[in-house]
């Protein structure tokens, strides 16, 4: 039982940083029908922007949570810039382009970025402050460590941020009617290439906190790290129905519980099978996803 | 006026083949990119420090240069054979690499093929030296002596009595594991699981909370990559797994220090002798030092592979692979990280020791000739 709940908690952690990742795909699906492989590359750009900024701040003799706050925010507004940036570059000139056109230039631009962070900041892992993210607390065999239930809790506040922005406010809006129809949209007064790069950059800011999140979490952070997650957050928002908010973030927990009870039960050789089998049942069974019947009227 | 143009051609590639003779060129392989970089550059530069080296001690005769050509084979067996046939285009006399096994073993075939002299510093899989290749050498230390050391480690100084162990599915991570697993029971240590995790995992939390479960004595960790280490080491303290780590040569590296920092304390790793007060030692680390800063774990051997070839071809007066074969095996060398005399099949013998991290650096710690501490 206790070995149970030890491995849900890692789990649970685990869809966290997926959900967050996945966020960003299903937004940015959901109002330009792309899947922005490129998104992993901000989550990985994120990581670093994390400790560069961090270093920084600590070197200022800035206290030592503040700069992991600060350094946070500072790192999902440089993601978020750079997204606006890949956008202008990479995408809005293709817009009325075919979309395998598209997609093959958001997989050049992931190689780009990855390969520019390469260049840039070295071949080696770049360590985290993991000093500051010891200890948690012990419940007889299992141990919640501070880190997990931080990254719980920012996941669980970013999503509830981002549904208040889609639903509650003008921008909000103006996001879903863009997605819904992007002409009519415009007819009615919408500026649709900022809202699209709008969406672009709260994708790549909520990709950037869950790489800092994992840089804390796991001690580093590497050029490479974007890839994986980003195809199983993809696969994640695929489960929980593309274009879905709610849908991306239960897709994300479920493919990290199955991900680490199949590691914890059956072997970890096999873990990342696991969530491919996923999506492709789901592809097969249900391709509109788990929360796939009211896609219109809640997509981004 | 046709037969003018072509005596010139023939005259002028005649020319240009008896200049590059002046040049020897070298080659080096290993993972220049990807998550084993460090490792692969470490091999760079130990054997272009060779190469410095040399040339201040007044060059090799009827050579004006030695060139060094890296190339990356990203620890990818197929980038690594093209790789090798990149090297035997530009028509290299030797190779120094490959570093992960599973590199090495396929891109040595069409090396030896082209009579390609290839030494590696960093390849420990038995098989490497095990298929009757004439011209492989390897300088470092085999897996079936290291699996022997950690297994005596555990029995004559942890008192060890169960054992988990972790290994990422490469040639000779999980070779190691094996063999180490293989040899528990004969010592009387019970097996308590044997897991494997992917390359390039981050998320080790499934599998540690499987460790801490079985609550083993030693948890014998072997990765290729030594910041994959450092990730699995600050995950595991922090779940209060309190097993004696013992890990091997591949996660030794000061990038583990630099990333696990207060985790990596009292961690046990094999790893070759290295006396660090010789004389040669102290050669190659000041050429070495000035330029690259600290050397990593197989710079000093990729810098004893690049200089017992250069040795040998002083000593042969030729860069003939037969004749500079015979002397590679008759060469009796102080090396920067063991004396080295190789044997007919290429392996030059292991010199491991069980060594320790602590206050964020690696120390001698158990001799397993004399049972003794440092």
């Amino acid at each position: 039982m206790e070995y149970f709940l030890q491995q849900l908690i890692n789990g649970i952690t685990l869809g966290g940083v997926y959900a967050l990742i996945a966020l960003g795909y299903t937004m940015v699906y959901g109002i330009i029908q792309l899947i922005n492989f490129a998104h992993g590359e901000f989550f990985a750009a994120g990581g670093y922007m994390g400790v560069i900024f961090i270093t920084w701040l600590a070197a200022q003799g800035v206290h030592p949570y503040v700069c992991m706050g600060l350094g946070l925010v500072l790192a999902m507004i440089y993601c978020a810039l750079l997204a606006m940036a890949v956008e202008k570059l990479a995408y809005k000139p293709l817009r009325r382009a075919s979309r395998l056109s598209v997609l093959l230039s958001a997989l050049g631009m992931s190689i780009f970025l990855q390969n520019g962070l390469m260049l840039t900041q070295g071949v080696y892992d770049r360590p985290y402050p993991s000093e500051l993210t010891q200890g948690g607390f012990e419940f007889g065999m299992i141990t919640i460590s501070y880190m997990q239930i931080v990254i719980v809790a920012l996941t669980a506040l970013l999503l509830v941020g981002l549904n208040l922005l889609v639903f509650r406010t003008r921008i909000g809006k103006a996001m879903r009617a863009t997605a819904q129809d992007k002409t009519m949209s415009a007819l009615v007064g919408i500026n649709a290439s900022r809202i699209i790069s709008l969406t672009f950059a709260i994708g790549a800011g909520l990709a950037a906190a869950a790489g800092i999140m994992v840089g804390f979490y796991y001690g580093s952070v590497n050029y490479t790290m974007g890839f994986v997650p980003g195809i199983k957050a993809f696969a994640a928002a695929v489960l929980g129905g593309i274009g879905n908010i709610t849908g991306a973030m239960i897709g994300g927990v479920i493919i990290g519980m199955v991900e680490i009870f199949a590691a914890g039960y059956l072997s970890s050789e096999y873990k990342d099978v696991f969530a491919f089998i996923i999506l492709i049942a789901v592809l097969y069974f249900r391709p509109t996803g788990i929360m796939g019947e009211n896609v219109d009227d809640t997509r981004v | 006026m046709k037969r003018i143009l072509f005596f010139t051609c023939a005259f002028a590639l005649a020319a240009s083949v008896a200049f590059a003779g002046d040049v020897l060129k070298l080659g080096s392989m290993g993972p220049l990119t990807g998550p084993y970089a460090a490792d692969g550059n470490d091999i760079k530069k130990g054997a272009l420090t060779a190469i410095e080296v040399i040339k201040d001690d007044g060059g090799l005769p009827g050579f004006d240069d030695i060139t060094l050509s890296p190339q990356d084979t990203a620890c990818d067996p197929r980038q690594a054979v093209s790789a090798a046939n990149k090297l035997i285009n530009e028509e290299v006399r030797a190779v120094i690499g490959a570093y992960c096994s599973s590199a090495t073993l396929p891109a040595s075939e069409p090396l030896n093929e082209e009579d390609i002299i290839m030494l590696t510093p960093g390849s420990t899989n038995e098989k490497v030296t095990e298929r009757g290749l004439p011209y492989m050498f390897r300088v470092c230390g085999r897996d079936d002596d290291q699996s022997k050391i950690a297994i005596r480690f555990m029995v004559d100084y942890l008192k060890g009595k169960t054992i988990y162990l972790v290994d990422d599915k490469t040639a000779y991570s999980q070779g190691l594991a094996d063999n180490v697993e293989k040899g528990c029971p004969a010592a009387g240590i019970e097996v308590l699981g044997h897991d494997h995790v992917n390359q390039g995992d981050k998320d080790f939390s499934a599998v540690l909370t499987k460790v801490k479960a079985a609550n083993p004595d030693v948890f014998y960790v072997s990765l290729q990559n030594s910041a994959t280490g450092a990730l699995l080491v600050i995950q595991a303290r922090r779940m209060g797994i309190d097993a004696k780590f013992l890990a091997q040569d591949a996660v030794y590296h000061p990038q583990l220090m630099s990333i696990a920092k207060q985790a990596a304390e009292g961690m046990y790793l094999t790893f070759g002798y290295q006396d660090t007060s010789a004389p040669a030692y102290k050669k190659f680390l000041a050429r070495y030092k000035p330029k690259y800063g600290d050397p990593g774990a197989y710079s000093a051997y990729a810098y004893d592979s690049a200089m017992s070839y250069l040795l040998a071809v002083k000593k042969a007066g030729t860069t003939d692979p037969e004749k500079v074969r015979e002397a590679l095996l008759s060469l009796d060398y102080e090396g920067a990280s063991k004396r080295i005399r190789f044997k007919e099949n290429g392996d030059s013998g292991s010199n491991y020791i069980i060594r320790v991290v602590k206050d964020g650096e690696f120390r001698n710690f158990w001799n397993p000739a004399t049972g003794e501490l440092y």
